[in-house]
C-alpha cells in the first residue's frame, strides 16, 4: 500500500466512523463541542465559582488549556484501543497495523478543528483582538498533532501486547492533566521550575504555547516548538518502523485476544 | 498425483503455527494450531480445503494471506502476486449504510477511492438490496447482511482468492446464484483457496483437496480421492 492510499484510507475509515458515531446519538454532531464545553463548565464550576480562582481571564485561560489538552488525551485513550478493537478485520486481511491508530487520530482530529473554531469565537466575543501571533496557531497545533501521533501509535500497540496497559493510558492521562497547568499557571512558578516542567512534559509547553500565541500575544519558544517537532516525527518513525516489523505478531495477539 | 508442471502460486513447507494464550491469571497454555503442513497452490486451480471444526482451516488461510507468520517452516509467494481472503462482511459498521459499507470494504482490499465507487452499483445489482442499499445496516435482516457480503467479496480481483466458507449465505434462491456467480469465478482463470465444511461443494468445485485434521494434513491430492477417504473415516 503505498503512502497516498494510506492516507486516503485512514481518512475514509475516520470519516465512516464520525458518521457512524455521530448517528447513534440523539445530539449527534452536537457532541463534538458540547462535550469539550461540559468539561470546560465542570472545571470552572470547581475552580473559580467555587475555589475562586484569583485570575479574572480565568475562563479564557481554562478552555486555552482544556480544551487543547482534551485534543490529546482523548485522541491516545482512543487510539490506544484502536489495533484490539479491529481484530475482526485485521483477522482477515493483511493491513498495516498503524492504520487502525491513525484512522483514530483522524477522527478525533476532524472533532477538535470544530472545538479550535468554537475556542477561538469565544476568545473573540470575549474581548481578545486577533493578532498577527494568532498566526502560530497551526504550528503549534502540527506538533501538538506529531505528538499525538507519536503517542497513540505507541500506545495502540502496547495495549495490543497488554491490555493492562490501558490502564496506565487512562491513568497517565490523570498525571498530565494536572501535571500540565491546565487549571494552573506554570508561568507562577519560579523560571527555573516553569522552564523544566515545559522541558520535560512537552503538553505543558503546547499548552502554555497556545496561551501565549491567542492570550498574550507573544511569539512561542520557537526552537523549543521547532525541537519538540522534530523529536516527534521522529518518534512517529520509530514506533511505525517497529510496529511494521512486528505486524504479524501484533495481529496474532490481536486475533487471539 | 498433482501435476507437478503447473506454475505455483503459492508454497507452504513445513509450516506449523502454534501461539500462547492466557489461561487464568499468570497461567499460560500452548496451542498447536497447525503441525507441519506442506501444499502448493498452482495457477488457475481451485484447492479446496476441507476438515472439522478447530481443525486450523481459518488459520491455515490467514497464514496463506500473510496476516499471520508460521512459527516454523516457510510459505513461498510467487514475487508480485497478491492474496487476499475474503469473507463475508469485513467488519460492517451497523450505523453506516450498505453503501458506505461497501466502499469501506472494497478501498479495504485496496481499491482505490474511484474504483471503490464504481462497484458499488455491481454489487448492489448482485446483492439485490435496492433502495435498502442507501439505509443503515442495522435495519437489514441477516440474508441482507449476508447478501451485501458476498455480493462485496465477488468485486475484489486479486491473484490468489482465499475463501472462507462463504457460499452457505442467504436463502435458497440467492444461494444458487452465489454458487453460480462462484463457479464462474472458479472455472475462469482465478487461482482460489476455498474452505469448507461441504464436502459436495468442495468436491464440485475444486481440483484438489487438502484434508486436516486436528492441524495435520491427513490427506492432499485430487479431489475425488480425498474426498473419498474423507467421507469413508467415521467421525468420533
Amino acid at each position: 500500500m503505498g503512502f497516498r492510499q494510506f492516507w486516503i484510507l485512514a481518512d475514509a475509515m475516520a470519516r465512516m466512523a464520525l458518521k457512524a458515531d455521530a448517528s447513534r446519538l440523539y445530539l449527534g454532531y452536537v457532541w463534538w463541542v458540547l462535550e469539550p464545553l461540559l468539561y470546560v463548565a465542570v472545571f470552572y464550576l470547581v475552580f473559580d465559582v467555587l475555589l475562586g480562582s484569583p485570575r479574572t481571564d480565568f475562563l479564557a485561560f481554562l478552555m486555552c488549556g482544556k480544551l487543547t489538552f482534551v485534543w490529546f488525551s482523548k485522541s491516545v485513550v482512543h487510539a490506544s484501543r484502536s489495533i484490539l478493537a479491529a481484530q475482526g478485520l485485521i483477522g482477515k486481511i493483511d493491513l498495516p497495523k498503524v492504520l487502525f491508530p491513525i484512522a483514530s487520530i483522524q477522527q478525533s482530529m476532524y472533532k477538535q478543528i470544530a472545538v479550535f473554531v468554537l475556542l477561538l469565537t469565544f476568545l473573540i466575543f470575549s474581548g481578545y483582538s486577533v493578532t498577527e501571533y494568532w498566526l502560530w496557531l497551526p504550528a503549534i497545533a502540527v506538533v501538538n498533532y506529531l505528538l499525538i501521533a507519536a503517542c497513540a501509535m505507541a500506545a495502540s500497540a502496547l495495549v495490543c501486547l497488554v491490555q493492562d496497559i490501558a490502564m496506565l493510558v487512562s491513568l497517565a492521562m490523570v498525571f498530565l492533566l494536572f501535571s500540565s497547568g491546565i487549571f494552573w499557571d506554570p508561568r507562577t512558578l519560579s523560571p527555573e521550575t516553569s522552564n523544566l516542567l515545559f522541558l520535560i512534559n512537552p503538553i505543558a509547553f503546547l499548552v502554555d504555547a497556545y496561551r501565549q500565541v491567542l492570550m498574550a500575544s507573544t511569539a512561542p519558544a520557537v526552537y523549543h516548538l521547532a525541537v519538540l517537532g522534530l523529536v516527534s516525527v521522529l518518534l512517529c518513525v520509530a514506533v511505525a518502523v517497529v510496529i511494521h516489523f512486528n505486524s504479524r505478531y501484533l495481529a496474532l495477539r490481536a486475533v487471539t485476544s | 498425483m498433482i501435476d507437478q508442471s503447473a506454475d505455483v502460486l503459492l508454497e507452504l513447507r513445513h509450516v506449523s503455527h502454534s501461539y500462547r494464550a492466557r489461561r487464568t491469571n499468570f497461567e499460560r497454555g500452548e496451542h498447536h494450531v497447525l503441525d507441519d503442513v506442506s501444499l502448493q497452490v498452482f495457477r488457475g486451480k481451485t484447492l479446496g480445503v476441507i476438515g472439522r471444526n478447530g481443525a486450523g482451516k481459518t488459520t491455515l488461510l490467514r497464514l496463506m494471506a500473510g496476516i499471520l507468520a508460521p512459527n516454523k517452516g516457510t510459505i513461498w509467494r510467487r514475487s508480485g502476486i497478491s492474496c487476499s481472503l475474503l469473507s463475508l462482511g469485513l467488519g460492517f459498521q451497523d450505523q453506516l449504510t450498505g453503501r458506505d459499507n461497501a466502499r469501506l470494504s472494497a478501498m479495504l482490499q485496496g481499491a482505490t477511492r474511484s474504483e471503490a465507487n464504481a462497484y458499488l452499483a455491481a454489487v448492489n445489482d448482485f446483492a439485490e438490496l435496492g433502495a435498502s442499499f442507501d439505509e443503515p445496516v442495522k435495519t437489514y435482516s441477516a440474508g441482507m447482511r449476508a447478501r451485501l457480503g458476498f455480493a462485496t467479496a465477488l468485486q475484489t480481483h486479486v491473484d490468489v482468492l482465499l475463501i472462507d466458507e462463504v457460499l452457505a449465505v442467504g436463502d435458497r434462491e440467492f444461494r444458487a446464484k452465489a454458487a453460480s456467480a462462484m463457479q464462474q469465478h472458479l472455472k475462469g482463470t482465478q487461482t482460489v483457496v476455498l474452505v469448507s465444511h461441504n464436502e459436495n461443494q468442495i468436491e464440485h468445485l475444486c481440483d484438489e483437496v487438502a484434508w486436516i485434521e486436528a492441524g495435520r494434513l491427513e490427506g492432499y491430492g485430487l479431489a475425488a480421492e480425498v474426498i473419498a477417504s474423507y467421507t469413508a473415516k467415521p467421525t468420533e
